[in-house]
């Protein structure tokens, strides 16, 4: 029970560190307080932790694809519900041999992990409140989302929170990309991408430390189950949500569909607007 | 002899000046009540007649009938039709300035009433984040009433969606960080 709950926890960090991967709203350019919303030091901080992702994404891929062909020899020698079958019974063995190396790696780099998203998050936490909930009003946050361009909405793609599918890092990257372009006072809401960020930070913060506590446990026992020889599905469930950081698998619907574009006349402006 | 018939004619004057008074005044509510109809521009001059008339009472009614009249036939006009209806109201005194600003923005503009304020985020809008974004999502139904399909334009509405998402992600992370500062 333990097992399957430590992998579940495991899987969920993954899927969380993957949630790194979504697509945050791209937004009009905003001017004033926003922009010091990513000083120098948060930038270092989604830098080292895209240097500290990379380095996990590299310790794990070669465990990875040994396990990938370890479970494709298991299913092409029949051995799911071959009991008693010694080959069989040596595959899995083997397998299980590889998640705990797969394990070992992931409780090695999390401390690091977890110290750089904790970092990016406490510096982003000071940026928001002090920019947006302090120095903001609703009525000004609001013109800094809305922007100057009216049209932005259908080039733009809706914010998704907890959306897989880009590796880990190239994730990070995106990250500095958004903000770069942003500070440069191209057509992103910085607040948009600051308060995404934020979020995931915060949201990863707390599955690895949750997953930290439980990963010796979860070692252990997968360490006897290793005498049994059993392959489980939650062990096949972390690794898929490690490859789909890795490999940056697409997984998820796309976005929802652009507006038309507004051809014809232009837009009334009326003497009562905001 | 003489007084007392002096008293029955003012008695009876009296009462015919106030059954006269009753009768315009019922006259004048039986006006106000009837439904708008028609086409979107004599609906309006029928409601700007009315509430010229004294029933300025039944103005959030009527705005209600314009609008579904302006649903039936859906124009990217409509908004500057609104917008002028609401001008001329708040310039007869029908409505206030402030309430017709409040109309137009609420159906016809992209950006939220109901995220305005004075005071910074963190002490104006995060103690009431829940109601502030369950009002914007009743306005939002709003928009979708006017920007949709009373102006067919759905490039705005989509926008106004938009910034409702962004907003609820913002507040949700300034929010956060602002209790994380009080702790």
């Amino acid at each position: 029970m333990s097992t399957r709950k430590g992998s579940m926890l495991l899987a969920l960090v993954l899927v969380a560190v993957a949630v790194t991967s979504l697509g945050p709203a791209p937004a009009t350019a905003s001017s004033g307080p926003v922009v010091r919303l990513f000083p120098t030091n948060v930038l270092e901080d989604i830098r080292a932790t895209t240097a500290v992702a990379e380095a996990m994404e590299n310790s794990l891929q070669d465990i990875i694809r040994r396990m990938d062909m370890q479970q494709q020899l298991y299913k092409e020698s029949l051995c799911e519900g071959a009991d008693g079958d010694q080959g069989c019974e040596r595959i899995a063995r083997q397998i299980g041999a590889t998640y705990l190396q797969m394990l070992d790696v992931m409780s090695e780099r999390l401390p690091q992990m977890e110290a750089s998203v904790a970092s990016t998050r406490d510096s982003l936490e000071r940026r928001l409140r002090d920019e947006l909930g302090l120095r903001t009003t609703p009525t000004s946050l609001q013109d800094s989302l809305v922007g100057q361009s009216p049209t932005i909405a259908a080039e733009s793609q809706p914010a998704l929170r907890g959306r897989s599918g880009v590796r880990l890092s190239d994730r990070f990257k995106q990250y500095q990309e958004l903000v770069t372009t942003g500070r440069n006072g191209q057509s992103q809401s910085l607040a948009v991408v600051a308060s995404d960020i934020y979020l995931d930070m915060a949201d990863a913060s707390l599955l690895i430390a949750a997953t930290r506590q439980e990963i010796a446990r979860t070692a252990l026992m997968e360490q006897l189950n290793q005498s049994f020889g059993a392959i489980t599905p939650e062990m096949a469930k972390v690794v898929s949500g490690v490859k789909q950081i890795l490999f940056g698998e697409v997984v998820g619907d796309g976005p929802i569909a652009a507006p038309p574009n507004a051809i014809g006349e232009p837009d009334y402006v009326s003497p009562l607007a905001m | 002899m003489n007084a007392l018939l002096m008293n029955a004619l003012r008695t009876f004057l009296l009462l015919m000046v106030a059954h006269v008074l009753v009768g315009c005044a019922a006259e004048a509510t039986d006006a106000c009540r009837g439904q708008l109809g028609g086409t979107l521009d004599g609906a309006m001059a029928d409601a700007e007649s009315r509430l010229a008339h004294g029933c300025e009472y039944e103005f959030d009614r009527y705005f209600g009938e314009l609008l579904t009249i302006a649903e039936a036939n859906p124009d990217r006009r409509n908004a500057q039709h609104f917008s002028e209806f609401l001008l001329r109201q708040a310039a007869t005194g029908a409505i206030s300035r402030r309430t017709a600003e409040g109309l137009y923005n609420r159906y016809f503009n992209i950006k939220f009433v109901s995220l305005q304020g004075d005071y910074n985020t963190c002490s104006q809008t995060c103690p009431v984040r829940a109601r502030v974004l369950s009002a914007m999502q009743t306005e939002l139904k709003d928009k979708e009433l006017g920007l949709l399909r009373v102006s067919s334009d759905t490039a705005s509405f989509y926008r106004a969606d938009h910034l409702y998402n962004e907003a609820e992600l913002v507040l949700e992370a300034t929010c956060r960080a602002c209790e994380a500062g009080r702790r």
